[in-house]
């Protein structure tokens, strides 16, 4: 069976990342970068050039003016934002494709619900800046992709397991591929050069226990993860895995806070339509 | 998909009485002398901070008949004392309360009690949804925060990106200079070369100058010679054409290099006295035969109040009468040429003069005129053909006008005739300059003696042909091939003039000029010299040289010469300056075709 690793490398032979998705983020993690930079290289992607003006004058960002100027829209979005815009013009193309035991479409949907849920609580209920674990809820099944590419009838094998209460996903993906989605996640982000708190809370966003503090991007992970599968914004059928105990002891604190994230969630993800919505 | 609610979402973790609980436990913090109870929808009863013991039957019957009204329903506690039940529609639940302060029979709907009762209830279920408020205004206020960290943090990354641009910028002017520098290194460099390529052009020209008038010397001087030869009619005819074209290749060559001349800024006007009236009555003379035989008249006329003698460069200003005045001739069929000199006024001690040419020719299209003053160009393409004529003349003219301080202009009616006409200002030359020239025919007065010439020429061709013209005038002549050689003719014979020519192998003509000069200065060794030991005077030596330049002609009189002429030899100007110079015992024989 193959490992993590090899069905990454298989991947990678046949999908590359794209170079300007690598290149923002090597930017955002140097502190010497400046927004010209990032506006050169955004400038030589007319389709990511449309893409940022569009999310700029959307109601995402509720800018009283229209941003017409790419240096303009570069300064107003942030470095951070950038990069995950370019992370999603990088992923969106790459979920494609469903059937009875695996929706890729599903699975993006799935993927910014989480983004989305994520950035909000971590905003709204730890004052964090919400980039960095929107990037890791984009990001954090990506590992799914890749097995659906290079063992996309072990990973069918493996939803079937799962919905049939066999283990977890996890359990069932190990068992019928030999790695799963968190590990392979974990790889290819690492190899895209993304910061450590995200590396580390893809890996572990199926853990069932608690990472880190709770306002770490791992545990906020987890938590948007439990509350979209509850929602079924959920690719592949199967029980839900419990919240681990610190995390349900830590919303039963902040009811009022996550009864108000959970009213405001739908106008969010409306507003950030222009993040996940595919043009098709 | 439907709205996601918190309960359906955390239903695992949602203990279903806590809320009950929270409000309870409000109640209890509203109402310190009251003791309560609730009645869960499932029918679990939670306990307030005082608890109320009533018996399972009443409880029951109080928790029944609440739910079916709106009002308080009275009942008895374990403890005699009375107690109130009430619907809280929100949790489904109901509440028992007995307060012992309250009077017993005071719970009527609509009494102070049951108000007071009802808004306390309000009040606490207010306070509960209270929380969601303040965590709502919690969060925005995290949000706002954190916009306001980003603020920051933009403000930040666009003063660090001012001074990065800033930087840039600077490190771009200070390349802009260097480029600017190594630019204008480029240019002096290429400005060099350049005049250099300019002074070797000039230097070329002086050159084709010398090597384009020997071989004219020879065919103009040679078909001159053939010409007064016993010849066939036809012959005859052939000979002059030869003499015609040739001399009209001349004065082609001659444009030509003038120009060229003026054009690289090497052409310096002379500043000598001469006599005004002298040189245009010598103009007309030149146009008498041609203005004869086409039945037209050339007439001249001088303001009175213009000096007789001049200061400036007389041959120029021939130039540009004789270039007018020939058009006018070349153009004008029937009438007349008139040169006019006008006195127009005076100014800082000169005076102002209008030069025109008047012709009664055919004159030139308006749309013409700035045309005809370009090179190469007339008033119309038929004119080359019928007129002939290179176009030179009058860019020519233009130039040296402008030189002179001028503007050459026309004014011209198509069929009437044309005006050219330039005003520039005349100088009175001075009393005690007296010219060259009027030294020269001094001398010859004193003098008065025989006419033997020395020629001094390397160039067979040449000793030939000035040879030919100078014995055909009637004088003899002795022919050296160089410095060297003069001299030793000099130590054994006189001789009346030398024709020295200035480019000759061995000793030049300026170092023998020099070195007769001196032997003249020192009285021993001029009794070495028969040609020069008797002399009075100082002997006569001409200067011939192709170089047509000013410098040519100035540093042959700087050598010690005291006349100059320019090679090819014209027959009219050696007979001329022999004329001057000879002592004049013969004078010129035959026709000057000129």
């Amino acid at each position: 069976m193959p490992s993590a690793k090899e069905i990454l490398r298989k991947f990678t032979e046949l999908k590359t990342l794209p170079h300007v998705a690598i290149k923002v983020t090597q930017l955002v993690n140097d502190d010497r970068s400046t927004m010209q930079d990032f506006e050169e290289i955004i400038r030589l992607d007319p389709v990511l050039v449309t893409r940022l003006l569009r999310l700029v004058n959307s109601p995402y960002f509720g800018l009283s003016q229209k941003v017409e100027s790419i240096s303009k829209a570069v300064v107003f979005a942030g470095m951070k934002q950038l990069r995950n815009l370019v992370a999603v013009e990088g992923l969106r193309g790459l979920f494609k494709g469903e059937d009875a035991d695996f929706s890729a479409p599903k699975l993006w949907m799935h993927s910014a619900t989480v983004a989305i849920l994520s950035g909000m609580i971590a905003k709204r209920i730890f004052g964090k800046e919400g980039e960095d674990v929107f990037l890791a809820g984009i990001i954090h099944d990506i590992g799914l992709i890749v097995e659906n590419q290079i063992a996309g009838e072990a990973l069918r094998e493996a939803c079937r397991a799962y919905r049939e209460g066999k283990g977890t996903l996890i359990e069932c993906e190990r068992s019928a591929i030999g790695a799963d989605h968190a590990e392979v996640g974990y790889l290819l982000a690492k190899e895209w050069g993304l910061p450590q708190e995200v590396l580390g809370s893809i890996k572990s966003h199926h853990l069932g226990k608690q990472v880190k503090s709770v306002s770490s991007t791992g545990s906020i992970l987890q938590l948007a993860e439990f509350m979209a599968g509850k929602m079924q914004y959920w690719a592949i059928p199967g029980p839900i895995e419990p919240l681990p105990p610190e995390l349900s002891q830590h919303v039963k604190e902040k009811v009022a806070d996550y009864k108000i994230i959970i009213r405001d969630l739908p106008g969010e993800m409306a507003k950030a339509k222009e993040l996940y919505e595919s043009d098709e | 998909m439907t709205e996601p609610t918190f309960d359906a979402i955390f239903d695992d973790l949602i203990d279903a009485d806590a809320e009950l609980q929270s409000f309870l436990a409000i109640l209890d913090a509203l109402l310190p002398e009251a003791s309560m109870l609730l009645v869960s929808e499932s029918g679990a009863v939670l306990d307030g901070a005082r608890p109320l013991a009533v018996a399972l039957p009443v409880r029951e019957k109080l928790v029944r008949e609440a739910k079916a009204t709106d009002g308080f329903i009275t009942g008895k506690a374990d403890n005699g004392t009375r107690c109130h039940a009430i619907s809280l529609a929100k949790f489904s639940a109901v509440l028992v309360i007995s307060c012992t302060a309250s009077p017993e029979d005071d719970w009527e709907p609509g009494s102070a009690i049951a108000s007071l009762l009802r808004n306390t209830l309000e009040l606490a279920l207010y306070r509960q949804e209270r929380e969601m408020l303040v965590a709502d205004h919690e969060q925005s206020v995290r949000q706002i925060s954190i916009l306001q960290q980003q603020h920051g943090k933009l403000i930040e990354d666009n003063y660090r990106q001012y001074r990065l641009n800033q930087e840039r910028e600077k490190e771009y002017a200070r390349t802009l200079e260097s480029e600017i520098a190594k630019q204008t290194a480029e240019l002096r460099e290429a400005n060099v070369r350049l005049e250099e390529i300019s002074r070797l052009k000039s230097d070329f020209l002086a050159n084709m100058s010398h090597e384009l008038r020997t071989p004219m010397n020879a065919i103009i001087g040679f078909s001159e010679l053939l010409s007064e030869t016993p010849l066939a009619e036809e012959q005859l005819e052939y000979a002059r054409t030869i003499t015609q074209s040739a001399t009209s290749l001349l004065t082609l060559i001659n444009d030509i290099l003038d120009l060229a001349k003026i054009e690289a800024g090497k052409l310096e006007l002379e500043h000598q006295p001469f006599d005004l009236a002298e040189m245009i009555d010598n103009v007309v003379a030149m146009f008498k035969i041609p203005a004869r035989e086409k039945g037209v008249v050339v007439a001249s006329t001088i303001d009175s109040r213009i000096p007789k003698r001049i200061m400036g460069d007389c041959n120029r200003l021939r130039q540009i009468l004789i270039n007018l005045a020939g058009n006018a001739m070349k153009f004008t069929e029937q009438g007349g040429v008139d040169i006019k000199v006008a006195y127009e006024r005076s100014a800082a001690g000169r005076i102002v003069s209008r030069f025109s040419v008047r012709d009664s020719g055919i004159g030139i299209p308006a749309d013409r005129v700035e045309a005809i003053f370009e090179k190469f160009t007339q008033a119309d393409g038929s004119t080359t053909r019928k007129y002939g004529g290179t176009g030179l003349g009058l860019a020519i003219c233009l130039q040296l006008v402008e030189l002179m301080g001028g503007h050459l202009a026309v004014e011209s009616e198509l069929g009437k005739g044309s005006t050219f006409f330039f005003v520039i200002p005349l100088e009175e030359a001075p009393a005690e300059i007296i010219s060259l020239q009027e030294r020269k025919e001094a001398y010859r007065e004193k003098t008065g003696r025989g006419g033997k010439i020395l020629l001094v020429e390397d160039n067979a061709v040449n000793q030939r042909l000035a040879g030919i013209l100078i014995t055909r005038e009637g004088y003899e002549i002795e022919v050296a091939s160089d410095g060297t050689e003069a001299l030793e003719h000099l130590r054994h014979q006189a001789f009346d003039l030398v024709l020295m020519d200035v480019q000759m192998p061995n000793m030049d003509g300026m170092e023998a000029t020099r070195r007769i000069r001196a032997i003249e200065a020192d009285s021993a060794l001029r009794q070495d010299y028969v040609g020069l030991r008797a002399l009075k005077q100082p002997l006569g030596i001409v200067g011939l040289t192709a170089h047509a330049r000013k410098e040519d002609e100035t540093a042959c009189y700087e050598a010690g010469m005291n006349g100059f002429l320019t090679k090819p030899i014209i027959k009219a100007k050696l007979t001329m300056i022999l004329g001057e110079m000879m002592p004049g015992i013969s004078s010129p024989k035959g026709n000057d075709p000129s």
